[in-house]
């Protein structure tokens, strides 16, 4: 890996100023202290994005998303309401359950490709949904509510994060868990993807036999990736369900999941951070719009076609122009499909 | 509890086959061509439905006149979707899979513009023909499903006509066999594009328009249409039209006998209808006659 | 880091233009009353008609001069959040009514949007009046959600109870989409049933809500032969396809919802075929409405287009708000206010002929006064209208 410049880490400074410092301040002396939730919801959907993003890199598009949120959302949700273990130990354990679900699940389905990965992992979804509506863990139809908020986490009597039912602000503490949650997720990204294994990936993304032929494991690359993109799905969904206190087998479904692979194409394919860019548009775009009523969602489509339509390799091919070339060289791993359409 | 029969199980199934049939075949013609995973196919299922209805059951026209419509308006619609919106955003995209976000825009503006246009509610139109054919109570089907489940199988019947032996359709299944071949033999590659994008926007607004003397119409209808239109389309394999309306009638059967058989388990028919389906894709990752390419 | 200030730029122009819009009304005060609900996409028709009754009164308190609430005379503005059926975008909407400094907030619509938002509205003071039947949003320590409707449990049992003792119905049969909500008011039937002593012949048949052909579905529900078979929680587009599909396979017994269903989708879904159709709504039928609710009517009909008689129900909650305020003004920011009045609150009905009462019921279900008595008005559909079948209340 090599090393970082003084200007990356001047950026990343300035990032998370804005993020902790920042955006807080303006926050308070705007009044506008709504934004916190949805600026919430926006780091929280963007760790779950960035799982999908992960498994674009190693070529399959992933609408399968809302299925690992959702679970990790229930075992969170169970582990802390029948067992009343800490919400904070649960955090770790759902994005683990949700990635050994990844493993079992992507044996099988990680052999397909291109658009039979994308329905499968779709239908996935739904599959959860209707396994959350039958099962008598997870309450059925009647959902678990009423869960309590974070427990206080403490180490060698030290306190780390306190409880939250006793603080005043707790949109505020959530805020900043799930900003922490967000860089940590990230930056482990960005080291991911410019690791040896990240070099693999993008030798999949491009053409998987041909990867295979030069010795690269390719099945177990794909399932390692695969659990990493569900861990940080489970992480995000168990997250949100414990800031709605509650968790329906609705909680997210078919539409989350599109939406998460929607926020990478938004952000671009090309970038770590495109997720994280793509779902403060898509998802704060959609708040922004509120005072057009009914004309809300047209507006909010008209802009969504119009970004694809002049930037259609994402926002942030808007300010990285030199790597378009260096891209277009590593197209899709649907190279030979790719070469007709040309 | 008495046994369901075995006929009324087949027809139940045939009648849904050759309607999904047909909402396949458009999504799959699109995707052949263009290698778009049309999102918003569902909505102009849905725009085609309201355009029969707001003349057929609104105005009082003729019902084929109405359904003429619908195809109409919707080959317009498409024709211009695919000229000024998907036709230059896979020219510059880097990758074909960055249309996605462009056809869940289309979408989610079809939508929103149904729903400024038509409503809210649910809407139907007056049925074409009355009555209800009943043979001994072992097989009921009303005769106006059985009038548009002809209807649509005529369509197909034609539309594969169409696709076989017109120069137009040699043209397509050129240019979906191999878009780089056909272009050197002389095919203009933009035209017919959006000649069959055209064409599979119109069939969405035929089986709109059809479907709506039975089913009636709403703005909801749209997305999850297009759900089950994709996974038509990846049971019979993506890009091929004989998968497309086999998987059509796949899955049609599989919800009829499903159903039938399955309803002693109640709440979890529909989970293990689509395990099913996960497992048989996992075992024909391409589907019953998809290409390998995908 | 040019693209962030640039987005924030766009930003804080979004925001401002976004602020300076609500400064339009002139001689009133505004009272702000927000909606978070659905009024996108496939559940649409339950939010849109909640959002335009409540446009459609405010619009009409307006233009007669206002509501009074103690000295001040207020115009009433609705300010509504449209949550795409989706919980996390409920509580975000919670978050913008709480922005808005707004303390009584209609909606949401679904069982899970409506407990999400719970921790927001208790945490900013906010009384919301959802549509949603789970007990425990109307329990202690539950407080500040009020039932805006007659529950499943509540109708339910009447509806059983009425036909065993007039039609004789001694078999009964449950079809549900398998979404919560649906699934819940099913469960909550089969009890109501079996406790009246009614056969359950078929419980467990469950369809997808994208569901376009119901006959295969039904086709076993139908050769159990029940003498009245529920559609729990059936959404109004789906009514008329389920009657429809269950006529044409030749079932001659009863059909019954527990929810509101609009007249005109009836007859274009099914015509006659839905004549005899059971289901709950307000005060519509002719014999019942007032002379306000005939004008209500009216006016929404010129506004929208066309008129929804899912508002029949829906028309309630703003009213139940506005009397409430009226009795005391001091709840007009305070909700603990507003709770203490709730107990003994009582008005007119001006939507209902006769000396019907506005007041908050509940006490037998939720142990509490959370729900607003909304006549329970059973009808059945015939030939284009609703007629009413009986009338009964809630306590």
């Amino acid at each position: 890996m090599k090393s970082i410049s003084t200007k990356q880490l001047v950026g990343v400074a300035v990032f998370l100023f804005a993020i902790f410092v920042a955006v807080p301040v303006a926050i308070f002396v705007t009044g506008r202290f709504d934004f916190f939730f949805t600026l919430t919801s926006v780091a929280l959907l963007s760790i779950a994005s960035a799982g999908v993003w992960l498994t674009f890199h190693i070529g399959r598009i992933n609408i399968g998303q809302g299925a690992f949120a959702l679970i990790g959302a229930y075992v969170s949700a169970i582990l802390v309401t029948k067992a009343g273990i800490n919400f904070w130990l649960t955090l770790p354990l759902a994005g683990i359950f949700a990635a050994g679900v990844a493993v079992l699940i992507g044996l099988p389905i990680l052999r397909l490709r291109g658009v039979y990965f994308a329905m499968i992992t779709l239908v996935l979804t739904e599959v959860v949904r209707l396994t959350a509506l039958a099962l008598p863990i997870t309450n059925g139809a009647k959902g678990i509510v009423s869960i309590p908020l974070p427990m206080e986490l403490s180490a060698f009597g030290l306190t780390i994060i306190p409880d939250f039912s006793t603080l005043a602000n707790t949109k505020l503490a959530f805020y900043y868990v799930a900003c922490a949650l967000m860089v940590v997720c990230f930056g482990a990204m960005y080291r991911l993807v410019h690791s040896r294994l990240g070099h693999l990936c993008r030798s999949m993304q491009q053409n998987e036999e041909l990867a295979s032929s030069i010795g690269v494991n390719i099945t177990y690359i794909r399932i390692i990736i695969f659990a990493i993109s569900s861990f940080l799905g489970g992480v995000g969904g168990a997250m949100f369900g414990a800031i709605a206190q509650s968790v329906y087998p609705s909680s997210f479904q078919v539409a989350d999941s599109v939406n998460f692979m929607l926020n990478c194409f938004l952000g671009g394919l090309g970038y770590v951070f495109g997720p994280m860019l793509g779902t403060l548009v898509l998802y704060f775009g959609w708040d922004l719009l509120f005072e057009l009523g009914k004309y809300q969602m047209l507006v909010y489509s008209s802009i969504m076609i119009l970004l694809m339509r002049f930037l259609p390799n994402g926002l942030l091919s808007l300010t990285f122009p030199k790597r378009r070339n260096a891209k277009s060289a590593a197209v899709p791993f649907k190279s030979a499909q790719e070469e007709r359409s040309r | 509890m008495k046994d369901l029969s075995m006929e009324q199980i087949l027809a139940n199934g045939v009648y849904l086959g050759s309607q999904y049939a047909m909402i396949a075949l458009g999504l799959t013609l699109i995707f052949a061509l263009m290698n778009v995973l049309n999102f918003a196919h569902g909505q102009m299922y849905v725009i085609g439905g309201f355009i029969t209805y707001t003349f057929y059951g609104q105005l009082g026209v003729p019902f084929v006149l109405a359904l003429l419509m619908s195809c109409i308006t919707l080959a317009i619609l498409g024709a211009l979707i695919e000229r000024y919106l998907f036709n230059p955003v896979i020219k510059r995209s880097a990758r074909d899979e960055s249309t996605m976000l462009l056809a869940a825009g289309i979408a989610f503006l079809l939508d929103a513009l149904i729903l400024l246009i038509f409503g809210e509610k649910q809407h139907g139109v007056p049925k074409i023909i009355n009555g209800v054919f009943n043979y001994e109570f072992r097989l009921i089907i009303p005769y106006d499903r059985i009038l548009v489940c002809l209807m649509a199988i005529l369509s197909i019947a034609i539309f594969i006509c169409f696709m076989q032996f017109s120069k137009t359709g040699r043209a397509l299944r050129a240019l979906a066999q191999d878009r780089v071949a056909a272009q050197l033999m002389g095919v203009n590659v933009d035209r017919y594009s959006m000649i069959g994008f055209a064409l599979g926007a119109m069939l969405a607004g035929l089986v709109g328009g059809l479907l709506v003397t039975i089913t009636g119409i709403n703005l909801g209808m749209g997305g999850p249409t297009s759900v089950k239109a994709f996974m038509m389309v990846m049971i019979g394999g993506a890009g091929v039209i004989s998968g497309a309306i086999a998987g059509g009638f796949i899955l049609g059967m599989l919800e009829a006998v499903g159903l039938a058989v399955l309803s002693q388990y109640g709440d979890i028919t529909y989970l293990l209808i689509f395990v099913s389906l996960m497992i048989f894709l996992a075992i024909r990752p391409h589907g019953l006659m998809g290409k390998p390419w995908g | 880091m040019r693209r962030r200030s640039l987005l924030k730029a766009a930003t804080a122009a979004l925001v401002v233009s976004a602020i300076g819009h609500g400064a339009a009304f002139a001689a009133n005060p505004v009272l702000k009353i927000g909606f978070v609900g659905v009024t996108s996409g496939p559940a649409a028709a339950w939010g849109i008609s909640n959002q335009r009754s409540m446009e459609t009164r405010a619009d009409w308190i307006n233009e007669t001069g206002g509501y009074k609430i103690g000295d001040v005379t207020y115009d009433i503005e609705i300010v509504s959040f449209d949550d795409q059926k989706d919980p996390k975008r409920a509580i975000a909407g919670m978050e913008k009514m709480a922005q808005e400094g707004i303390h009584y907030v209609v909606g949401p619509n679904v069982d899970d949007g409506a407990a999400a938002v719970r921790p927001v509205a208790e945490k900013s003071g906010i009384i919301y009046f959802p549509y949603a039947f789970p007990k425990s949003l109307y329990v202690a320590p539950a407080s500040n959600a009020i039932l805006g409707m007659i529950a499943n449990y509540q109708s339910g049992p009447a509806i059983y109870q009425y036909l065993k003792d007039k039609k004789g119905i001694k078999t009964i049969a449950f079809v549900a989409a398998n979404e919560s909500d649906p699934l819940s008011q099913r469960d909550g039937g089969i009890a109501a049933a079996e406790a009246l002593g009614l056969k359950v012949v078929s419980a467990n048949a469950t369809y997808q809500v994208d569901t376009t052909d119901f006959t295969p579905v039904l086709t076993p529900v139908v050769q159990t032969q029940p003498d009245l078979l529920v559609l729990s929680g059936v959404s109004p587009a789906n009514a008329p396809q389920l009657i429809r599909s269950a006529r044409e396979l030749g079932f001659q017994g009863l059909i019954s919802t527990e929810t509101a269903q609009d007249a005109q989708v009836l007859s274009e879904g099914a015509g006659e075929l839905a004549n005899g159709f059971i289901s709950v709504g307000g005060a519509s039928t002719a014999e019942l409405a007032s002379d306000t609710m005939k004008e209500f009517v009216d006016r929404y009909t010129k506004k929208f287009g066309e008129y929804n008689d899912e508002s029949n129900t829906k028309v309630y909650a703003l009213e139940y708000i506005l009397e409430t305020l009226k009795a005391n003004p001091a709840a007009i920011d305070n909700v603990e206010e507003f709770k203490k009045t709730m107990d003994t609150f009582s008005a007119p009905n001006p939507f209902m002929k006769g000396d019907a009462q506005l007041s908050y019921v509940g006490t037998t279900s939720f142990g509490q006064r959370r729900q607003i008595a909304v006549p329970l008005v059973v009808n059945v559909y015939q030939d284009g209208k609703f007629e009413t079948m009986f009338v009964a209340k809630v306590d």
